[in-house]
């Protein structure tokens, strides 16, 4: 389980994430949207540990963040929206090193990186140096080092940038088989038609405030819209709000709770 | 749910030794490969980077062994040369340990709060206190490295000199890293502190640091350069001398540890020496422990404060300098005008520049106003046009390496974005060309402004100064031609950030063709006007006034010195600038 508790977190005189709370359970593959400096990428980095809510708390598999949180890092996987990879190391080393840190059995590491190759087709550049490797290799070496392990939580920046229609193929699928095993997926998104397609709850983030959590088709009935797409209705909903939820969605997540 | 998804957390962790293993598997594992990268790629550089350093090195162990030679044949009573060696050694090891600290300062924040590498580390399950030492050893090895080519030197010289037992050198290593541990640990210490504490104003405070070391450095030089009354090298001046370095003789001062650790093993009394050498480690795994601690407590909180502060929109408008910039080079064409103005904003936003500019300038303007008290009452025109041309070749090397780390990349950082230049039809001429006159009309006023400082702090004569003004001039428009011409034949493309560009093959030969033409035009001019100009040219014998002749042949040598000077720069000017256009014309992006 993912748990925001009225999470806030302040730049300065700036609110970048306003009260957040929010739950995802298990099995959940979660899309968070919002226009640019909404509050998606400080939620992504409370979540991933590297910033700590200014008041409210995160947690992780029931793991406060902010008071355990190498414990609490050891339940995510986390794939950046750039990807990191050390330039001088092949992606097996990296593979190797994230492998170990996480703590698996030599034999398990070799079995894993096998699995993940063949889940992301690493086979051709698997033992090249990373410098060599294009946006979209390095993304697939990260998306590999982040399932090593069997995380409870994935939590992804931007999943799909630099990827080509392949690989979207192969993450998506990944992505839903890891959702069906029991895999709390969170990931941000600008790119609406992967949330609409894969995403079993979204939330739209403007100002700091979630303004709405809730399935596609519950957009639509909250803005009362004819419109059964999810980009009109995202447009309509971060257009002209002043930076308050919508009333229906404030009403329910207050019931919810 | 699926078997291998579990929804409670992990609870075994690795442990410390195995999650050490793994950091210290990947570390060695990327050494070996830019290791073999470097020998196979880069043995140009690797050559140059070797020979260069090894000269600097044997100039600095004779400057080292010649000074405890004169100190051994001056100072002949025992003690009175212990003291005297000591004091040199407290002093020098005192003015490393503040470097040190400082510059592991720095280095640390670089790595514990800028990196790339850290936002992946601290999203895995590694001891925080692990990710904290990781970078602290890298900030210990570049330290060590820093200490072992200024240090090495001084102490192997001594040993040789006082003929040291064979345990002096095989304690110098010992001694050397664990003194190290003390000041990076220190330097870490600070910057958790000012990052935690101070996350608003951490540029202030390191810029108040700076300032207060570059005030104690200069107020110590200045104390020791103004004052001695005595004879100049003459045992009395060194007693005064080192009567004034007193303050770094503490006996609280690690740098006073190594040093008499070190002098007590050359000495022959190795059980005071290994006395010394446990008060150092104990003392270093200390700091460490402490730095480590530490980090514990606040290097996360500090990591998640400074990002809540450092996300601040600058808003930039025009500035009137730009406006009348734009004015003053209405000769150039539009085209060359709007680029030039842009380079020029650009620079001006990217302290990383301009700051390293202003740091070495103010250094030499502070040199320059000090030199004539380095003097120590030898005031003959010979030396000091020496001095004076001296600083000019100073001022030239200072610039080839702005030129070589800014100017010579920007073509390949254009290249990147060639397509915003490309798309305006500008012709590939016109941005060579707006990239050289960017360069060279920044250059030139800076350069020939600190020329004309030393040489007026010299009072040098007009002649010289002139003269000075002229080869200034065009050692400005010369290297600026070779890194924007250079920058033009052997771009790189592929990387991104300056400073990889510049310590490319291109870079390196850009650095070494500045560096030549810098010192055969210093040459070129400044010998002839060295003995044009020199009062007591009797000293060696001749009489200017009377033998016409010779005067005649140093006119002539003078002349003819500034016409190959002139003809040597227009070619370093325009022949890498015609062999970059020729490239460039023909690039693909």
């Amino acid at each position: 389980m993912i748990e925001f508790d009225n999470a806030t977190r302040t730049f300065a005189r700036k609110v970048a994430v306003d009260g957040l709370t929010l739950s995802v359970p298990p099995g959940e593959l979660f899309a968070l949207l919002g226009p640019n400096g909404a509050g998606k990428t400080t939620t992504i980095k409370m979540l991933t540990g590297l910033l700590r809510p200014t008041s409210g708390a995160v947690k992780v598999c029931g793991i406060d963040l902010t008071a355990d949180v190498r414990r609490a890092t050891h339940a995510l996987g986390y794939v950046p929206e750039e990807p990191f990879l050390y330039d001088k190391l092949s992606g097996r080393e990296f593979l190797e090193f994230a492998a170990e840190m996480r703590g698996l059995e030599r034999a398990t590491v070799k079995e894993r990186i096998q699995r993940e190759n063949g889940y992301f087709e690493l086979g051709d550049f698997l033992d090249d140096l990373t410098e060599t490797y294009s946006h979209g290799m390095k993304q697939r070496i990260v998306f590999a080092s982040a399932m090593l392990h069997d995380p409870p939580v994935l939590v992804i920046d931007e999943p799909m940038v630099g990827l080509d229609p392949r690989s979207v193929r192969m993450v998506k699928d990944r992505l839903r088989e890891r959702a069906a095993a029991g895999t709390i997926i969170f990931m941000s998104t600008h790119t609406l038609a992967i949330a609409e397609e894969i995403a079993h709850r979204i939330g739209i983030m403007d100002h700091g405030r979630l303004h709405f959590l809730g399935t596609v088709a519950q957009l639509q009935r909250e803005l009362a819209s004819s419109h059964t797409r999810l980009e009109p209705l995202f447009l309509e909903l971060t257009s002209g709000n002043n930076g308050r939820p919508h009333k229906e969605t404030e009403r329910r997540l207050q019931v919810e709770n | 749910m699926h078997p291998l998804v579990s929804q409670s957390p992990p609870r075994d962790f690795l442990p410390p030794q195995e999650e050490a293993r793994a950091f210290g598997k990947a570390r060695n594992r990327i050494l070996r490969t830019l290791l073999r990268q470097t020998f196979a790629r880069s043995r140009f550089r690797v050559t140059l980077i070797v020979v260069l350093t090894s000269l600097l090195w044997g100039v600095m162990f004779w400057m080292f062994a010649d000074g405890f030679w004169f100190l051994k044949t001056t100072i002949t009573q025992p003690d009175t040369h212990a003291l005297a060696v000591g004091g040199v050694f407290s002093a020098f090891f005192f003015a490393l340990m503040l470097m040190l600290v400082f510059s592991s300062g720095i280095i640390l924040y670089g790595s514990l709060f800028r990196s790339r590498e850290i936002a992946f580390l601290l999203t895995i399950p590694a001891r925080t206190g692990r990710v904290f030492l990781h970078k602290f050893q890298e900030a210990i090895v570049l330290s060590s490295w820093g200490f072992v080519l200024l240090g090495s030197p001084i102490l192997l010289a001594y040993g040789v000199v006082s003929v040291a037992p064979w345990y002096y050198y095989a304690m110098l290593v010992p001694f050397i890293v664990s003194f190290v541990y003390i000041p990076v640990s220190i330097g870490a210490i600070i910057c958790l502190f000012v990052v935690r504490r101070f996350p608003d104003n951490r540029t202030g405070v390191l810029a108040g640091g700076f300032l207060l070391l570059a005030v104690g450095g200069i107020w110590t030089v200045w104390e020791l350069m103004t004052g001695p009354s005595n004879d100049l090298l003459t045992l009395s001046w060194i007693q005064e001398i080192l009567g004034r370095l007193r303050f770094t003789d503490q006996r609280l001062l690690p740098s006073w540890w190594l040093s008499a650790g070190l002098l007590d093993a050359a000495a022959g009394a190795w059980a005071e020496s290994i006395l010394f050498f446990t008060l150092m480690i104990s003392n270093a795994l200390f700091f460490r422990q402490l730095a480590l601690w530490r980090a514990g407590k606040t290097y996360r909180a500090a990591y998640s404060g400074l990002y809540g502060k450092t996300v601040r929109r600058k808003r930039f408008r025009p500035m009137r300098f730009d406006r009348l910039l734009y004015r003053l080079l209405s000769p150039l064409g539009p085209a060359m005008r709007l680029i030039i103005v842009k380079d020029v904003r650009i620079f001006r936003r990217d302290p990383l520049q301009w700051s390293q500019f202003l740091i070495f300038t103010g250094f030499l303007v502070v040199y320059f106003i000090l030199v004539p008290y380095f003097t120590y009452g030898v005031s003959s025109t010979s030396w000091v046009n020496m001095v004076s041309f001296l600083n000019l070749a100073v001022v030239g090397l200072l610039l080839s390496t702005f030129t070589t780390r800014f100017v010579y990349p920007m073509i390949s950082l254009e290249g990147r974005r060639f397509w915003v230049l490309g798309m305006l039809g500008v012709s590939r001429r016109t941005i060579l060309w707006s990239k050289f006159f960017f360069a060279a009309g920044g250059a030139i006023v800076p350069c020939t402004l600190l020329v004309l400082i030393s040489d007026l702090k010299l009072e040098v004569s007009w002649l010289i100064v002139v003269s000075h003004q002229l080869t200034c001039v065009v050692l400005c428009l010369g290297l600026a031609g070779i890194a924007v011409g250079f920058g033009a034949w052997l771009p790189n493309f592929r990387a991104d950030s300056p400073s990889r560009i510049a310590a490319g093959f291109g870079g390196t030969l850009t650095l070494v063709v500045s560096t030549l033409y810098i010192l055969i035009v210093v040459l070129l001019t400044a010998l002839p006007t060295h003995f044009f100009t020199a009062a007591d040219l009797t000293n060696f014998g001749w009489d200017i006034d009377t033998q016409t002749g010779l005067r005649w042949w140093l006119g002539f040598w003078l002349a003819a010195g500034a016409a190959a000077s002139l003809v040597l720069s227009a070619v370093a000017t325009l022949a890498p600038l015609w062999i970059g256009f020729r490239t460039f014309q023909h690039t693909e992006f």
